[in-house]
């Protein structure tokens, strides 16, 4: 059996007396795209949370690349440079250029000199498209640029997995191509992701698996044609419709 | 006895000697903001960043020295310091004004780290910086910006408040207007001509921190 990148184990997590995960599993290989789906309040994005320790969870396991995460032991900040990650409000850097977004971990975290930083970031930003705009602080790009310079980010660190916690949820809908676009370039270079995305079409096109959530444990999990084709459970049915719907809506509304 | 009568010229060539109480002045405050800073920015870290303790402590310092007048601790520490070891009237006006535009500073620090949106250094630590390097790379970069106008505010108050070390006998500003009455009995025309180099060291002041304010503007 091929190893997992990450590797979650019984993950449980609770707001006070919400739970929010309820015994969470799952095994995210190399090369694999998932994409997480499910209602709001579901778990989703304190799932991608949990994996990198942004969020502490109550018990459970994380293990990445077969290392077992202990919080103890293992540093932290070590640990989250080897996950990327991709937030829904971009959470730029403000008072930085595109550039310098992209490099500053280069140079703080990685410690690697600036010549080196400074060819590796421009090869980030063209990698998203974003060379031309380098310049550009983040209040003068538009929220799908933000999102690609976000993504460079992550990627200038050279992380093993990256998770994607609703990238196009803050974008106008003219927007949202540019970012899935790059997404799916990643996923076709082999990047290993987790999406926590409502984007069917990145997910039929780019996904491996999806993971349908419920109630902060997963209620259904397939591959997309299985799973968009043929699922099993009522609440997966109903949920997808509801997309589907929404989707149609968003077409009508792009024509009109 | 008229405003000004044959002893006004005599006030304006005491100007020279008044000016040369500017290097005092100048200095008590640039001293007390350099203290109150460094003060106030850890009274800042502490009640944002600190455990619940510190919080508590960093809170009650700022409380009780916002409810001091500054007399009260300039006469306080110049007491306290003449008693223990020969405290200079420099050293304690200098302390008594840093301490006091500690508490202020202190607010207009805390207002502007929490400002910054937690994202930002949501972002940081997802790409591994430790929370030292994302407090000083990213969060007080933004914040001091934001704090810029805040802080310009309390640099000018400080700068006035520097005329009280006269009560202390300090020989700044105000202490030598008091010697060019005494010698001139002009008292109008002195505190005048004391008002308009206060007024052109306040506007200086303003000034410069509003062009550094659009000099380091974030673009967009």
């Amino acid at each position: 059996m091929t190893k997992s990148i990450v590797s979650i184990r019984n993950l449980h997590k609770s707001y006070g007396k919400v739970p929010v995960l309820n015994d969470f599993s799952l095994d995210v290989y190399p090369n694999e795209v998932v994409v997480v789906i499910g209602p709001s309040g579901t778990g989703k994005s304190t799932l991608l949370r949990c994996i990198n320790y942004l969020t502490p969870f109550d018990s459970g396991e994380i293990h990445l690349d077969g290392q077992k995460i202990d919080p103890r032991k293992t540093n932290l900040n070590h640990v989250r440079q080897q996950i990327g990650m991709v937030f829904q409000d971009f959470n730029l850097f403000n008072h930085m250029s595109a550039f310098h977004n992209v490099a500053v971990g280069l140079v703080k975290v990685k410690r690697v000199n600036r010549g080196e930083a400074r060819s590796r970031a421009l090869d980030e930003l063209e990698r998203v498209g974003m060379l031309q705009y380098k310049d550009q602080y983040p209040a003068e790009l538009s929220g799908g640029q933000k999102q690609r310079v976000a993504i460079a980010r992550a990627l200038a660190m050279n992380p093993k997995i990256m998770l994607f916690d609703e990238p196009t949820s803050a974008l106008d809908p003219e927007l949202i191509e540019e970012v899935l676009a790059v997404m799916k370039s990643l996923a076709a270079a082999g990047m290993t992701m987790v999406v926590v995305s409502h984007e069917m079409s990145f997910a039929r096109e780019a996904a491996d698996r999806i993971v349908f959530m419920d109630q902060g444990a997963i209620a259904e999990m397939g591959s997309p044609s299985e799973l968009f084709a043929n699922p099993h459970k009522e609440r997966t049915r109903q949920f997808l419709s509801k997309l589907g719907y929404r989707e149609n809506e968003r077409k009508d509304e792009s024509d009109g | 006895m008229s405003i000004f009568d044959d002893r006004a010229a005599e006030v304006l060539q005491s100007l020279p000697y008044l000016l040369q109480g500017l290097g005092v002045t100048i200095s008590v405050t640039l001293l007390a903001l350099l203290l109150g800073g460094l003060i106030g920015l850890m009274g800042a870290l502490a009640r944002v960043y600190g455990a619940a303790p510190l919080r508590a402590a960093a809170a009650a310092y700022s409380r009780t020295i916002r409810s001091l007048p500054l007399l009260v601790i300039l006469f306080f520490l110049y007491f306290l310091g003449s008693d223990i070891y020969e405290m200079s009237v420099f050293t304690s006006m200098v302390l008594a004004l840093g301490i006091h535009t500690s508490a202020y500073q202190e607010g207009i620090f805390r207002a502007g780290i929490q400002s910054i949106e937690r994202g930002q250094s949501e972002a940081a630590a997802a790409i591994g910086m430790t929370p030292f390097q994302n407090f000083f790379t990213i969060v007080l970069p933004q914040a001091l910006r934001r704090c810029i106008p805040y802080w310009g505010n309390e640099a000018a108050i400080v700068l006035k408040d520097s005329s009280l070390a006269y009560v202390l006998g300090l020989t700044e500003l105000m202490r030598r207007g008091q010697y060019v009455i005494s010698r001139t009995h002009q008292a109008f025309l002195t505190y005048l001509i004391i008002g308009l180099i206060y007024l052109i060291l306040t506007l200086v002041l303003t000034r410069g921190l509003s062009y550094m304010e659009k000099r380091v503007k974030i673009p967009g």
